[in-house]
C-alpha cells in the first residue's frame, strides 16, 4: 500500500542461544530457539507493532534489526540491501534504538547534554552548533524549556521525561528507523500517552518508521498501523492494528485479546487455550501452539503451518486458515511451503 | 515499584558555573555526613596537614643532633670502678622538654622534627603505591570485565596469580634483591603496589561486568560509541565510589607494608648510603634496636606507633562511610537519642515492627465519619474485617519527613475485594503493610487506629478485636499469615530459593497447625495446590524451576493454607503476562467465593481494579482521594484525577481517536504542592484548590466519597464529572 518501499526489512530471520543447562565442566549446551523465520518490514511514516508475551522473541527481533546481534539464517536489509556485517557507525546512523527501562537506559553520571551530544558528535551532525542542535532536540521530545533539562542529570527527572530524553539521544542521528522496545512499560499509567503521542507524532511529522515492541496489546492498537503477534518465537498474525484486535483470526491472539483487561466487557471472559508457552529448549513439533490450541487437529501436531493471508493485508500463520483439501496435500509436505510464499508474495 | 519522583517545577535554575560545578562533585560521592565520616576526615586532614607543612615547624633536621644537651651516659650496672670490667656507659635520651617537644632519641636527635619527616614520607609512599596499585587495577578489572572473553580470561589469570603470591614475603624478597631498592622511594611504591592491586582489581572486574550489560551501555554501543571512550566515560564514572574505597584500601595496606618493611630493615636507613628516608618503620626499628622499650622511652616509640594506629583508623573511618555511600543499607536508621524521644519510639525499632509514635491519638475522634458506620455500598450484610482509620505514614523523623500516607480510611469486608489503585509512589503499598505494621524503620506510623475484627474460620487465632498499632510482639505474630495473609509483587524473592516448595508448605503448617501429621501436612498441601490449579507434584520442585505465574499461585496457595480473614495482594500479577494474569484472577475470584477472606488487591492499572473489585479508592500522593463502588467509579468518575486516568488507558474497541492522557508529571514527595496535591495537572483547578486541601467527604446522597472542591458548596461541577450514576442493579445482573 506503500509506493515507496519499506526502510528496513527483515527476512526470515532466526536466532538461537546456547544456553548452559548445568554446572561444572561436563555442562551440557542446549540451544534455545529464541526467534524462528520472522519476517518484519518498517516502512516510512508507519508504526508496527511487535505484541507478545515475555518469552515469546519480541525483543530478540528488536535487537536483530537494531544488528546489536547477528541472526544465524535470514537477512537485515536496509533500502532493499543488505545491511553490512557489524554494526558500523552508518548503520548506527539510519537505525536507533530506545530501550525499555528509562532509569537504566541513561547513565546516572552523565547530564542530559552529555547523553546528546555524543551521538552528534560522533556522526558529525551538529556543525559547529552543538548547543543549537541540542536544544532542537530537546524541543522536538517537547521538554521545554531546553536549556534547563540540558543541564541536569538524569536522577532529576522523572520517568516520562527521562524516556523522552533517551528518545531524543536515539533522534540525534537523525535515523530513519526506529525500534522501540517496550518504551512505556515501566512508566506510570498517566505518562505513559504522552510517549506514545510523542512516536506518533514522530511518525507522522517525520516519516521515522518504528518498531513498537510491547505486551500490552491495548497500546498497540492505539499507536500501531500494523500488528505482528509473535508466540514462541515464531509470527502468528499480522495485520492492520484494527483489523486484527476486532477480527482476530489465530487462536492465540484470540486467547491475548480475551485475556487483556478490558473495563467495557460485560462479563467476565472465558480463556480458549490456558496455560504457558513452551520451553523453547525443545519446541512442540508442527504450531508451537497446538498443545494449548482449542481448535487443534491432526495436522497442527506434524508441520508447522504456512502463513495464510486471511484477508487483504491480514495474514495468520494456522491450519484452521487453510483450505481443507489443501490441508491433505499439505500433510505430503509440498504445497506448504508454496503457499507460505504465495502469501508473501501477496504482502511484497 | 519505580520511584518516579521528581518534578521540575521544585527545581531552581542553577547559579552560574561554580554551584554546578559544587554540585557535579558533591553528587558524584556524596557522602553521609556521619561522625564515622567527620572523624575519618579529620584524622586524614590532619596527617596531611602534618606532612605538607611538616619541612617548615620542624624546629630540628631530623638528622641533627642537640650538642647542647648532648647524650647523658649511664654507667652500665656491673662496669666500671671496682667490678674489675672497664667503665662502658650508654646513652640516655632526653625526656620531652620545651627544647625537645617529643624528648630525643639515644642520638639526641629531635623526635618531634623526626616524626614530622617521617609522617611525610610514609604518607608520600603509602599513597604513591596506591595511586599506582589504583591505576593497574583499573587497568586490568575494568578492561577484563567490559571486554569479556578471552581477555577477561587472561587478566582475571594475572590477577589471580598476584592474589596468590603471598605479598609480604615477596615484598622482603624484592625488597632485598634490588640493592639500592631502599633508598628509591619510587621503586619502594611500586614493590608495594604490585603485591596488592589484585584485589581492587577482582572488584572492579566484577562490577564492570554487572554495568557492562546495564542499558545506558548497549545504549552508548548502539550510537556508535568506540570502546576505549565507553569504558573511560561511560562505565568508569560509575565506579568511582568503588575506586574510592579501593584506593584508600590500599592505602591502609601500602602504609601497612612500607612501615613492615622499613621495621625490618629492608627499606633502606637514613644513616645508610645511598640514605633512605626517615618514616615510621624506620624510627621503630632504631627505638627497639635501642632498648627504647625496656628502657621506658616511650616518647621515642610511642609516637611513631600511634600515628600508625590513628592513620589507620582514619582511612577505616573513611572507608565505612563510602561503603555506606554505595550500599545505603548499612546506614543506621539515622535516628538520634533525642529525635527518638521526640517522636516518642525506642531507639532501636524492632525488625518487622513499624513502630508507632507513641502521643498519637489511640482513640479517632468520635465525629469523625467513619466508615464502618456507613452500609456497604454492594452488599448491605457484608460485616467489616479489617477498618483503617485516620492513618497517617512517614518516612522518616522531624523536618525530614516525607508523609507517604496521610490521613486515610479503608474498609476491608469479608467475602469483597477493595481494589486500590494509584500511581507509584502515592502510598498504596505503604499503606497496606503500615496497617499490619510490616514496614521497616524509618517508617514511622505518626497517626490513626487499626482494627482487625477477627473471627478465625479454622485455627487458634485471636477471636474478638484486635487493635494492630498498639498490639505486641506476640499478638502481631498470632494475627499475621494466619489470619491476615499477604502476595506480594516479587514471588521469586519471597520464595526460598534453596528449599523446595513442598518443604515450604510443611514449614507453615508444622508451626501453625501443629496437630497434623506429616503425611497429613503433605496431603493438605497439595490439595492447596489444587486448588490454585498446580499439579501436586510441584511440591518437589524449587522455586527456580517454576515459571512466574506457577511461583505466583504457589504464594498464592501459601497465603490461603491456614484460611486466612484477610488477603492483601500487593500488584500480585504485574510481573505477568495477560494470559497468566487473568487466569490467577481467576483462581483469586474462586478461592473468595470459598474461603469468604476480605480482600485488598493493590494495582496501578485501574482497568483491572475494574473488572475485579466491589470497591474501588483511588490514592494520589497518599491520600484516598475518591472512594466509590466499581462500576460507579468506572462509568461515573467524580475526581478529575480518575477521569483522567480513566482516559489514559486506550481502548480495546470501536474507532481510534487521539487521547491526551494527563499532563505533568507524578508528584515529588519531597515537595508536595500546596492545597489540592493535584491541582498543576488538574484540567479544572480553581483559585481554591492551590491553597486548601480537600478532605474525603460523602457525595450527597450516594455510598461513595470524593476529596475535591469541584464537589464541595456550590462549585459549578463539571459534566465529565457529573455523569450519572449507573444502574447498580443492571451492573450486577451482569
Amino acid at each position: 500500500m506503500n509506493s515507496v518501499g519499506p526502510v528496513l526489512e527483515g527476512r526470515e530471520l532466526t536466532r538461537s542461544f546456547w544456553v548452559k543447562q548445568s554446572r561444572g565442566l561436563l555442562a551440557r549446551r542446549a540451544r534455545v530457539h529464541a526467534v524462528e523465520g520472522v519476517t518484519v518490514r518498517l516502512d516510512p511514516g508507519r508504526v508496527t507493532a511487535l505484541v507478545g508475551e515475555s518469552g515469546a522473541g519480541k525483543t530478540t527481533v528488536a535487537r536483530l534489526l537494531a544488528r546489536i546481534i547477528t541472526p544465524d539464517a535470514g537477512d537485515v536489509l536496509l533500502d532493499g540491501r543488505p545491511a553490512p556485517p557489524g554494526r558500523p557507525r552508518a548503520y548506527a546512523a539510519q537505525v536507533q534504538m530506545v530501550f525499555q527501562d528509562p532509569f537504566a537506559s541513561l547513565n546516572p553520571v552523565h547530564k542530559v547534554r552529555h547523553h546528546l551530544v555524543r551521538p552528534l558528535q560522533i556522526h558529525h551532525m551538529a556543525h559547529g552548533d552543538l548547543d543549537g542542535a541540542v536544544s532542537e532536540l530537546l524541543r522536538r521530545v517537547a521538554l521545554k524549556p531546553p536549556d534547563q533539562f540540558a543541564v541536569k542529570f538524569p536522577h532529576e527527572l522523572s520517568g516520562g521525561q527521562r524516556q523522552r530524553v533517551a528518545i531524543a539521544r536515539a533522534l540525534a542521528v537523525r535515523p530513519r528507523v526506529l525500534i522501540a522496545d517496550e518504551p512505556v512499560s515501566m512508566l506510570d499509567v498517566s505518562i505513559r500517552l504522552g510517549v506514545l503521542n510523542l512516536l506518533a507524532d514522530l511518525r507522522d511529522r517525520e516519516k521515522l518508521a518504528i518498531l513498537y515492541v510491547t505486551h500490552d496489546i491495548a497500546s498497540a492498537r492505539y499507536l500501531a498501523d500494523t500488528i505482528m503477534v509473535m508466540y514462541a518465537g515464531q509470527l502468528v498474525e499480522s495485520a492492520p492494528s484494527v483489523d486484527l484486535t476486532d477480527h482476530p483470526a489465530h487462536p492465540y491472539t484470540q486467547l491475548l485479546l480475551a485475556a487483556a483487561p478490558d473495563p467495557d466487557r460485560a462479563e467476565p471472559p472465558a480463556l480458549a487455550g490456558r496455560g504457558a508457552p513452551p520451553s523453547l529448549l525443545a519446541p512442540p513439533s508442527g504450531c508451537r501452539f497446538h498443545p494449548r490450541c482449542p481448535y487443534v487437529m491432526d495436522i497442527c501436531r506434524r508441520q508447522v503451518p504456512p502463513s495464510v493471508a486471511v484477508s487483504a493485508d491480514h495474514s495468520a500463520a494456522c491450519w484452521l486458515h487453510v483450505d481443507p483439501s489443501e490441508r491433505r496435500v499439505n500433510e505430503k509436505g509440498l504445497a506448504a511451503t508454496t503457499t507460505a510464499r504465495d502469501s508473501l508474495d501477496q504482502r511484497n | 515499584m519505580t520511584i518516579n519522583s521528581t518534578s521540575l517545577a521544585g527545581i531552581p535554575p542553577v547559579a552560574g558555573p561554580n554551584a554546578e560545578l559544587v554540585f557535579r562533585r558533591t553528587r558524584i560521592l556524596r557522602l553521609p555526613r556521619s561522625p564515622k565520616v567527620i572523624a575519618g576526615v579529620v584524622i586524614l586532614a590532619f596527617f596531611g596537614v602534618l606532612a605538607i607543612v611538616g619541612r617548615w615547624i620542624a624546629p630540628y633536621s631530623p638528622n641533627a643532633t642537640d650538642e647542647q644537651s648532648w647524650v647523658q651516659h649511664v654507667l652500665v650496672p656491673g662496669t666500671g670502678a671496682g667490678t674489675g670490667f672497664p667503665a662502658s656507659y650508654y646513652p640516655l635520651p632526653l625526656p620531652p622538654s620545651a627544647a625537645h617537644w617529643l624528648g630525643t632519641t639515644v642520638f639526641a636527635q629531635d623526635v618531634w622534627s623526626q616524626l614530622l619527616a617521617a609522617t611525610q614520607a610514609t604518607l608520600f609512599v603509602g599513597l604513591l603505591a596506591a595511586a599506582i596499585a589504583t591505576v593497574l587495577s583499573i587497568l586490568f578489572g575494568v578492561t577484563a570485565g567490559y571486554l569479556g572473553g578471552g581477555t577477561d580470561e587472561g587478566l582475571s589469570l594475572v590477577a589471580n596469580v598476584f592474589l596468590a603470591i603471598p605479598g609480604l614475603p615477596l615484598l622482603i624478597v624484592l625488597a632485598d634483591y634490588v640493592p639500592s631498592a631502599g633508598s628509591s622511594v619510587l621503586l619502594v611504591a611500586a614493590i608495594i603496589a604490585v603485591t596488592t592491586w589484585a584485589y581492587s582489581s577482582r572488584t572492579l572486574r566484577a562490577q564492570t561486568l554487572s554495568l557492562r550489560n546495564r542499558e545506558f551501555v548497549e545504549a552508548a554501543r548502539v550510537s556508535g560509541e568506540r570502546p576505549v571512550r565507553i569504558m573511560l566515560v561511560e562505565v568508569l564514572p560509575n565506579l568511582i565510589p568503588i575506586v574510592a574505597a579501593s584506593f584508600l584500601f590500599t592505602a591502609l595496606a601500602a602504609i601497612g607494608a612500607y612501615v613492615a618493611i622499613a621495621f625490618l630493615g629492608l627499606a633502606g636507613s637514613p644513616s645508610s648510603s645511598p640514605p633512605g628516608l626517615w618514616n615510621w618503620g624506620e624510627m621503630l626499628r632504631e627505638g627497639f634496636a635501642n632498648n627504647a622499650v625496656r628502657g621506658g622511652w616511650w616518647w621515642w616509640w610511642a609516637p611513631p606507633g600511634i600515628c600508625i594506629a590513628l592513620l589507620g583508623t582514619g582511612l577505616a573511618l573513611l572507608n565505612f562511610g563510602i561503603d555506606e555511600f554505595i550500599n545505603p543499607r548499612l546506614r543506621a536508621t539515622g535516628l538520634s537519642r533525642r529525635t527518638a524521644k521526640k517522636v516518642g519510639i525506642g531507639l532501636r525499632p524492632k525488625l518487622g515492627m513499624t513502630p508507632v509514635a507513641r502521643h498519637q491519638p489511640l482513640v479517632v475522634l468520635p465525629n469523625r465519619s467513619t466508615t464502618a458506620s456507613t452500609p456497604s455500598p454492594v452488599h448491605d450484610a457484608a460485616e467489616p474485617a479489617l477498618e483503617v482509620r485516620g492513618l497517617s505514614v512517614d518516612y522518616g523523623y522531624g523536618d525530614q519527613a516525607v508523609h507517604a500516607v496521610v490521613d486515610c480510611d479503608l474498609v476491608l469486608r469479608r467475602g469483597q475485594v477493595l481494589g486500590l489503585a494509584g500511581e507509584s509512589g502515592s502510598g498504596k503499598t505503604t499503606l497496606a503493610l503500615a496497617a499490619i505494621r510490616l514496614l521497616r524503620a524509618p517508617a514511622l506510623i505518626t497517626a490513626g487506629q487499626v482494627l482487625f475484627y477477627s473471627k478465625p474460620i479454622s485455627g487458634d487465632g485471636p477471636v474478638g478485636t484486635v487493635d494492630m498499632l498498639s498490639a505486641t510482639d506476640e499478638e502481631l505474630r498470632a494475627v499475621r499469615w494466619s489470619e491476615i495473609a499477604v502476595v506480594l509483587q516479587s514471588s521469586l524473592n519471597a520464595l526460598n530459593p534453596v528449599i523446595t516448595i513442598g518443604a515450604q508448605f510443611d514449614d507453615l503448617l508444622r508451626v501453625h497447625r501443629p496437630f497434623l501429621s506429616p503425611s497429613a501436612r503433605r496431603a493438605r498441601a497439595g490439595e492447596l495446590l489444587d486448588l490454585v490449579g498446580m499439579n501436586a507434584d510441584r511440591l518437589r520442585s524449587y522455586p527456580h524451576e517454576l515459571s512466574g505465574g506457577m511461583r505466583q499461585r504457589a504464594m498464592i496457595a501459601m497465603a490461603i493454607a491456614l484460611e486466612p480473614q484477610v488477603m492483601i495482594l500487593d500488584e500480585p500479577t504485574t510481573a505477568l503476562d495477560v494470559v497468566t494474569q487473568r487466569e490467577i484472577l481467576e483462581e483469586l475470584t474462586g478461592l473468595r467465593d470459598r474461603i469468604d477472606f476480605a480482600t485488598l488487591f493493590i494495582t496501578h492499572d485501574l482497568s483491572l481494579l475494574v473488572e475485579l473489585a466491589d470497591e474501588i479508592a483511588v490514592m494520589y500522593a497518599g491520600r484516598v482521594m475518591e472512594r466509590a463502588p466499581a462500576a460507579s467509579l468506572f462509568h461515573a468518575p467524580r475526581l478529575p484525577y480518575t477521569h483522567a486516568l480513566l482516559h489514559s488507558f486506550p481502548p480495546m474497541h470501536g474507532p481510534r481517536v487521539p487521547m491526551a492522557g494527563l499532563k505533568g508529571s507524578t508528584p515529588d514527595m519531597h515537595d508536595l504542592p500546596g492545597g489540592c496535591a493535584f491541582h498543576p495537572r488538574c484540567s479544572w483547578a480553581m483559585p481554591r484548590c492551590h491553597q486548601e486541601i480537600p478532605k474525603l467527604a460523602p457525595l450527597d446522597g450516594s455510598p461513595r466519597e470524593v476529596a475535591c472542591w469541584l464537589h464541595r458548596d456550590d462549585a459549578i461541577v463539571p459534566a465529565e464529572l457529573a455523569l450519572p450514576e449507573p444502574d447498580v442493579m443492571k451492573v450486577r445482573a451482569q
